[in-house]
């Protein structure tokens, strides 16, 4: 499966996941509590040039930040004219910063980094015996493994209405993509424990 | 926790994430394409359970925050848990939660199909429209700053098309349940 991590050696790269990610929280409180539009206008120009300094491509950049943005200008759009423009104006500047922020962690941080810390902060939960912090490295491999056969089984089902002259819906194709899925949980769960892979 | 309810929420999580691939459900009379993934939220809770759905839903924004682009529209990575929709995004796992619950407590195998189809669409419409859109346009309206009566009712032009997913939801949560049951009946 396509990540959203791209490969480099720039001063993001090399920094810890660890340090990225409690960044990246410490940037999302500390930019709600900035009320004024000059210091935000300046932390803005500051994510700009963070995420420039990843040195992704432009087409890259736009690809990543287009979705997002939209959905953002909208809403500030909609805030100027709804409240005033200037809680429209502040809304923008702090939701595309932490927008640019993130979309720079992101580029540069590798998923297993990122399981690892998942992992790490879990362990408080461990311990409270609330779930076993290696059962969510387990789970998300095993989503991973298992969305490729799900979309084949899609695409069959689709294909087999299809044979038939009838008219793919989705809810002639979800209920027998759902049974027949989840039909193979005993076996993939008896093969999971036959191995020992959770102790 | 046994290692099959892993599996399943694992199982079903693929199948949500599938649901944001998959082209937009087309309904051929309303023009806007309504995406899948949240359909698989109501029916996480439905088909699995309170606990297994949450698990499911869980999944997927673990995956979506370590980086894979797996909702719908190709998004993805820990900015969106930073952007101003994120609460419908959080939201998917009280609704998985709200909807399993009501699920597990409406309906015995005992019920006409007819009520327990009507019990899975009233499950589907608190868990996932309720629940759902009150976490969602809180965050909007205060991620924005536009106000929550406002925030309200500009939500309310995709209520339609979430409810026509809660009798999708409905529909197949039924037909699952009677295929393949795994709702944790209680009496």
């Amino acid at each position: 499966m396509k990540t959203l991590y791209a490969e480099g050696d720039s001063i993001l790269h090399r920094a810890s996941a660890r340090s990225k990610l409690v960044g990246l929280l410490l940037a999302g409180i500390l930019t709600f509590l900035v009320t004024s539009i000059p210091l935000l206008i300046g932390l803005l120009v500051a994510s700009a040039l963070l995420l420039l300094s990843t040195r992704l491509g432009l087409k890259d950049l736009l690809r990543r930040l287009v979705p997002l943005a939209v959905t953002i200008s909208i809403l500030c759009g909609l805030t100027m004219l709804l409240q005033t423009v200037e809680t429209g104006i502040i809304s923008l500047l702090r939701l595309t910063l932490l927008l640019l922020v993130s979309t720079a962690v992101t580029a540069t941080t590798a998923i297993s980094d990122v399981m690892d810390e998942i992992t790490a902060a879990a362990t408080p939960l461990e311990r409270l015996g609330l779930l076993r912090a290696a059962d969510i490295g387990l789970a998300i491999g095993l989503v991973i493994r298992f969305v490729p056969e799900v979309a084949e089984r899609y695409e069959v089902l689709r294909d087999a209405h299809t044979a038939r002259g009838i008219r793919p819906k989705t809810l002639s194709l979800l209920v027998p993509l759902i049974i027949l899925t989840l039909r193979d949980a005993d076996e993939i769960a008896a093969a999971i424990d036959a191995r020992g892979v959770r102790r | 926790m046994a290692t099959k309810d892993i599996v399943l929420a694992a199982l079903f999580a693929a199948i949500i994430i599938l649901l944001g691939i998959v082209p937009a459900i087309s309904l051929g009379f309303i023009p806007v394409p309504v995406t899948a993934q949240s359909l698989g939220v109501m029916l996480a809770g439905a088909v699995l359970g309170a606990k297994r759905g949450v698990m499911a839903t869980l999944l997927v924004m673990l995956i979506a925050a370590i980086g894979m682009p797996i909702l719908a529209g190709g998004r993805g990575g820990i900015g969106v848990f930073m952007a101003p929709t994120t609460g419908y995004l959080i939201g998917w796992a009280f609704a998985a939660a709200v909807t399993g619950y009501l699920a597990e407590r409406l309906i015995t195998p005992e019920q006409t199909g007819l009520t327990q189809i009507v019990y899975f669409f009233i499950a589907s419409v608190i868990g996932g429209i309720v629940v759902l859109y009150a976490l969602g346009i809180t965050w909007v309206a205060f991620f924005t700053g536009i106000g929550l009566s406002k925030a309200f009712l500009g939500s309310l032009i995709f209520i339609p098309g979430d409810i026509l997913k809660a009798g999708i939801a409905a529909l197949a949560g039924r037909a699952v349940m009677v295929g393949y049951p795994l709702l944790p009946q209680r009496a």
